[in-house]
C-alpha cells in the first residue's frame, strides 16, 4: 500500500522515486509544474493577477493610493509588497500576525523589486516633493503546495503589468483624479524566479511541492531578468552547493524566465483583445 | 419558523445527494451511515451516493456514502497505526496516522501508558525497551481520554506492537522474537514490544 | 541604503522610495528608542504612514442612485432578482473541503479543515465537536483599501457566520475535535455575508462533514417602499431616497430542506411587516440558489468517485 509507506516513511518514499530520476507526482527532476495565469480578475484592485503553479495558488492585488514623498527622496514613490499566508491556504498556518515564513517572503519580494528595478519608483512621482503614488501589492496565498516564492514573483509581475493608474492633475492645492483617463505602468525589467531544493545533500530538484520542501536539506531561489542578468540569489542556509550545481540552477532559471515572460505576454494580449 | 410547507419527498433518488435531502420513511428502510432521522423520515447528512443493502433482514439498510476516504475519527476499540514521537518512563507519546486502513488527514495524538504495553508482567515493563521514537506501532484505542489527556491506546495483545523500526545504524530491523528485533546490517539486537503481524495488516 | 539620524526616522520611518528593511538590526534598535505615534508593525513591509485613496479626489463625484426604475446592473427592483452565481467545489488541494462562489463581482472562497484535535480543551468538547469560523477580507477586496489586520467588522461577520452554520452541522459526530471554516473575500461587491454562508456550507459538504442540511444565504436592502435583492456594494452603501423610514439591510441564513432559519441579521430601521416581508423575500432568494448549489455539489461528488455499484 503506497499511501501507508508515504505517511509512515516520507523520506524513504521520496528516495525510492528519486533513485529512478523521477518524483512522486510523475515529474522529472528539472520539470516545473503546469503554470497558469489569470490577469485582471479583481475589479476592485487597480491591477491583479492569479497564478497557479501546480496546486500552489497566489493572488496579487495592487491598490494605488496617494501620499507625500519623503523629504530624503522627493522624486520617488513607494512600492509596498506584502505576502500573506492565511490559515485558509494550508493547515500548517495559524491565524494571527504574519508568520516567519510570510515575513521572509515579503522581504524577498521587496528585495526582488528593488534589485531588479522592475519599476522605477521615480515613475510613481506625480509632483516632486508633494505628491506621489504608493502601490500596495498584496500577495495572498490561496493554496499552499510549495514553491511560494516563484508563484509570488510571477503574480507580482503580472499584476504590475495589469495595473492602471488614473490621471492626476494638480490644480491650485488639491489634486484632481480623472478615472476616465488611465495609464499603465512602465515595466523596465521582467524578473522571474526559479526555486530549487537540494535533497539528501546532493540531488537537485526544481519547483518543490510542500512535501518535498519539508524534506529538503537546502533551498535555493534564483531570480533573473530578460537580459539574463541575476537579480537575486536567495539561499537561506542548508547544505552547501557546488559552483557547478549553482551554474546549472542559473541556466535553468534563465530558461524559466523566457517561458514565464512568454506566458505573461500571451495572457496580457488575450485580455486586451477580450476587452 | 415554518414559512413554506416542506417540499414533498422525491419519488426517485437523484444519483447524487446533498445534506438535507429526504430519503424515505423509517418504515421502508433501516438508517445506516451518512443519514439521520427526523420526524420518522430518513434524511441524508452527507453529499454522496445512496446505497441500499439487503442484509437478510426485512428492511434494506439505507446509507449515503462518499467513495473518497470517509471521515473517520479514532473510536474505542479501533485498531490504529501510529508513529512514536517521544517516550518517558511512564508512557510513550504517539501520533495516530491511520484508523484501520483509512489515513487521517490531520494528526491526532495518543498515549500508550506503561501498564498498557503488554498483557503480562505489567510491572516489569520498561517503555525504553518497548518503543523508540520513530517506530511504527499498531495499537488499539481503549479510551478517548479525559479533558487533559489524549487518546489512550494499548498494545497489550500479541497482534499489537511495533511493526516497523529502525536500528541505530538506520537500517530497518527484522523481528526475531516477541521482544527483540535485529538490525540486518550490524546484527545488533534491540528490544521492542514486537507485534505478531497478521497477514491482513502485512501490506499496511 | 543610506541611514539617516534617528530623529528624522522617528518622524518618518521610511526613507523615500525605499522600503523599510526589517532585517536591518539598526532599524530595529531605532524603533525601540524612537517609537512612532502609531504602534509599528514590524512584521510587514510598510509604506508611508498615511496615504489616501484616489477616489477621494475625483473631479466628478459619483451621483446618487436612482430610487426607481431598473438597477445599475439591469436587474429589477422589488423582485427576487438575484445575481446568477458561479460555484465550484474542491479547488484547494490542501483543504479537506473547499468552495468558491462568484455572484456578479462578489468573489469569495471558503476552505474547511478538520476534524482535527482541538487546541483548547474544555468540558463541553468531550461529547461534542467545535466549529470555528474565520472570515477575512483581502486588502484589495473593497473599493477602499482594507487593513492587513482583521478589523471588528471581520470579527462580527465571522461570528454571524458561525451562528448561521452551527445549527446545520452534526457536531455530536465529532467528539474531541474541531472543524475550521475559513472564508476569504477576494472581491466585495455586496451581500458578502449571505454568499459566505452559502459558500461555507458548500465547503463543509464538500469536506464530507455530516450536516442536517445545507445553509443558504440571501440578503435584501430595503429602501423606503422599494427593495433590492442581493444588493451590490454601491446599493448597500449609498442611500438614495430622502425619507428615513424603512431604510435597512437584512441577511437571512436558511436551511432549505428543513425549512428553518439559522441566522438572521438586520440593520437600519424597518417596520415589523416590512421585516417579515423581507424575510420571505430572502427565503425565496435562497430557493432560487438551491438547485445551483446542489448541482455543484453533485458535480464534486461525481468528480471524486464514480457511483458505487449497486449490491
Amino acid at each position: 500500500m503506497a499511501a501507508g509507506f508515504k505517511t509512515a516513511e516520507p523520506l524513504e518514499y521520496h528516495r525510492s522515486f528519486l533513485k529512478e530520476n523521477c518524483r512522486p507526482d510523475g515529474r522529472e527532476l528539472s520539470e516545473f509544474r503546469t503554470t497558469t495565469l489569470n490577469i485582471g480578475s479583481i475589479s476592485t484592485a487597480d491591477g491583479s493577477a492569479l497564478v497557479k503553479v501546480g496546486n500552489t495558488t497566489v493572488i496579487c492585488g495592487i491598490k494605488a493610493e496617494l501620499t507625500n514623498p519623503t523629504v530624503e527622496a522627493p522624486g520617488k514613490g513607494y512600492i509596498v509588497p506584502n505576502v500573506d499566508l492565511p490559515p485558509l491556504c494550508s493547515s500548517r498556518f495559524r491565524p494571527g500576525p504574519p508568520s516567519e515564513q510570510a515575513q521572509a517572503a515579503s522581504q524577498f519580494v521587496a528585495d526582488v523589486i528593488e534589485s531588479s528595478e522592475v519599476i522605477q519608483t521615480e515613475d510613481l512621482c506625480i509632483e516632486r516633493g508633494k505628491l506621489c503614488w504608493v502601490l500596495y501589492c498584496d500577495l495572498m496565498c490561496l493554496d499552499y503546495d510549495g514553491n511560494l516564492l516563484d508563484a509570488c514573483t510571477i503574480a507580482l509581475l503580472a499584476a504590475l503589468k495589469n495595473t492602471k493608474l488614473p490621471e492626476v492633475t494638480i490644480s491650485t492645492e488639491t489634486p484632481e483624479v480623472n478615472l476616465a483617463k488611465t495609464r499603465g505602468l512602465h515595466i523596465h525589467k521582467h524578473p522571474v524566479s526559479a526555486s530549487f531544493c537540494v535533497f539528501d545533500d546532493s540531488i537537485l530538484i526544481v519547483d518543490p511541492t510542500a512535501e518535498e520542501e519539508s524534506l529538503k536539506t537546502a533551498q535555493l531561489t534564483v531570480v533573473t531578468d530578460e537580459e539574463d542578468r541575476l537579480c537575486t540569489v536567495h539561499k537561506p542556509g542548508g547544505t552547501s552547493l557546488s559552483g557547478e550545481k549553482l551554474q546549472e540552477c542559473i541556466s535553468r532559471a534563465t530558461a524559466r524566465q523566457r517561458e514565464i515572460q512568454k506566458l505573461i505576454d500571451k495572457v496580457t494580449r488575450s485580455v486586451k483583445t477580450a476587452q | 419558523m415554518q414559512i413554506f410547507p416542506p417540499t414533498p419527498p422525491l419519488p426517485v433518488f437523484p444519483p447524487c445527494l446533498s445534506p438535507g435531502d429526504k430519503l424515505c420513511s423509517v418504515e421502508d428502510c433501516i438508517p445506516g451511515t451518512g443519514v439521520y432521522l427526523r420526524h420518522g423520515y430518513i434524511y441524508s447528512s452527507l453529499a454522496g451516493y445512496v446505497l441500499r443493502k439487503n442484509e437478510g433482514e426485512e428492511l434494506p439498510v439505507i446509507s449515503v456514502v462518499r467513495e473518497t476516504e470517509t471521515q473517520l475519527l479514532p473510536d474505542v476499540g479501533a485498531i490504529v497505526t501510529c508513529k512514536v514521537t517521544s517516550i518517558n518512563p511512564r508512557f510513550a507519546k504517539v501520533h495516530i496516522l491511520y484508523v484501520g486502513s483509512t489515513p487521517l488527514k490531520d494528526r491526532f495524538r495518543g498515549t500508550i501508558r506503561k501498564e498498557d504495553v503488554r498483557a503480562t508482567e505489567k510491572d516489569k515493563v520498561e517503555t525504553y525497551k518497548s518503543f523508540r521514537p520513530g517506530d511504527i506501532v499498531l495499537a488499539k484505542v481503549i479510551s478517548l481520554g479525559d479533558v487533559q489527556s489524549n487518546y489512550l491506546l494499548t498494545t497489550a495483545e500479541n497482534e499489537l506492537g511495533v511493526v516497523v523500526a529502525h536500528s541505530e545504524s538506520g537500517a530497518q530491523m527484522v523481528p526475531i522474537s516477541w521482544c527483540e528485533m535485529q538490525c540486518p546490517r550490524t546484527h545488533s539486537k534491540e528490544f521492542r514490544k514486537v507485534a505478531r503481524v497478521q497477514p491482513e495488516y502485512l501490506q499496511a | 541604503m543610506p541611514r539617516n539620524s534617528g530623529i528624522i526616522l522617528s518622524s518618518r520611518c521610511v526613507s523615500g522610495g525605499d522600503i523599510e528593511r526589517r532585517t536591518s538590526s539598526h532599524a530595529a534598535v531605532w524603533f525601540i528608542t524612537f517609537p512612532c505615534a502609531m504602534p509599528t508593525d514590524n512584521k510587514r513591509v510598510r509604506g508611508p504612514e498615511v496615504s489616501q485613496s484616489p477616489s477621494l479626489f475625483l473631479c466628478e463625484p459619483a451621483g446618487a442612485l436612482p430610487s426607481h426604475g431598473p438597477r445599475a446592473d439591469g436587474r429589477q427592483r422589488d423582485q427576487v432578482d438575484v445575481r446568477p452565481v458561479f460555484v465550484r467545489c474542491g479547488l484547494v488541494s490542501q483543504a479537506k473541503g473547499s468552495a468558491y462562489i462568484e455572484a456578479g463581482n462578489t468573489k469569495l472562497m471558503c476552505c474547511v479543515y478538520g476534524p482535527r484535535e482541538t487546541e483548547r480543551k474544555d468540558e463541553t468538547d468531550m461529547k461534542c465537536g467545535r466549529l470555528t469560523t474565520d472570515m477575512r477580507f483581502a486588502p484589495f477586496s473593497c473599493p477602499e483599501r482594507g487593513s492587513w489586520i482583521q478589523g471588528s467588522q471581520d470579527k462580527d461577520l465571522s461570528l454571524m457566520l458561525h451562528e448561521s452554520l452551527q445549527p446545520a452541522v452534526c457536531l455530536h459526530k465529532y467528539p474531541r475535535s474541531q472543524i475550521e471554516v475559513n472564508v476569504m473575500v477576494l472581491e466585495n461587491s455586496g451581500s458578502v455575508l449571505a454568499h459566505a454562508v452559502t459558500c461555507a456550507s458548500l465547503a463543509l459538504a464538500d469536506a464530507g462533514i455530516e450536516m442536517y442540511d445545507l445553509v443558504l444565504g440571501c440578503s435584501i436592502r430595503q429602501d423606503g417602499t422599494s427593495y433590492v435583492v442581493d444588493p451590490t456594494y454601491t446599493e448597500e452603501n449609498r442611500c438614495s431616497s430622502v425619507s428615513s423610514e424603512n431604510q435597512g439591510g437584512l441577511t437571512v441564513a436558511f436551511l432549505p430542506s428543513l425549512n428553518q432559519i439559522s441566522g438572521l441579521q438586520s440593520d437600519g430601521e424597518m417596520a415589523e411587516e416590512t421585516l417579515t416581508a423581507g424575510v420571505r423575500t430572502c427565503i425565496e432568494g435562497c430557493y432560487k440558489l438551491y438547485p445551483v448549489i446542489q448541482q455543484a455539489l453533485a458535480k464534486a461528488v461525481r468528480k471524486a468517485a464514480p457511483p458505487p455499484s449497486e449490491s
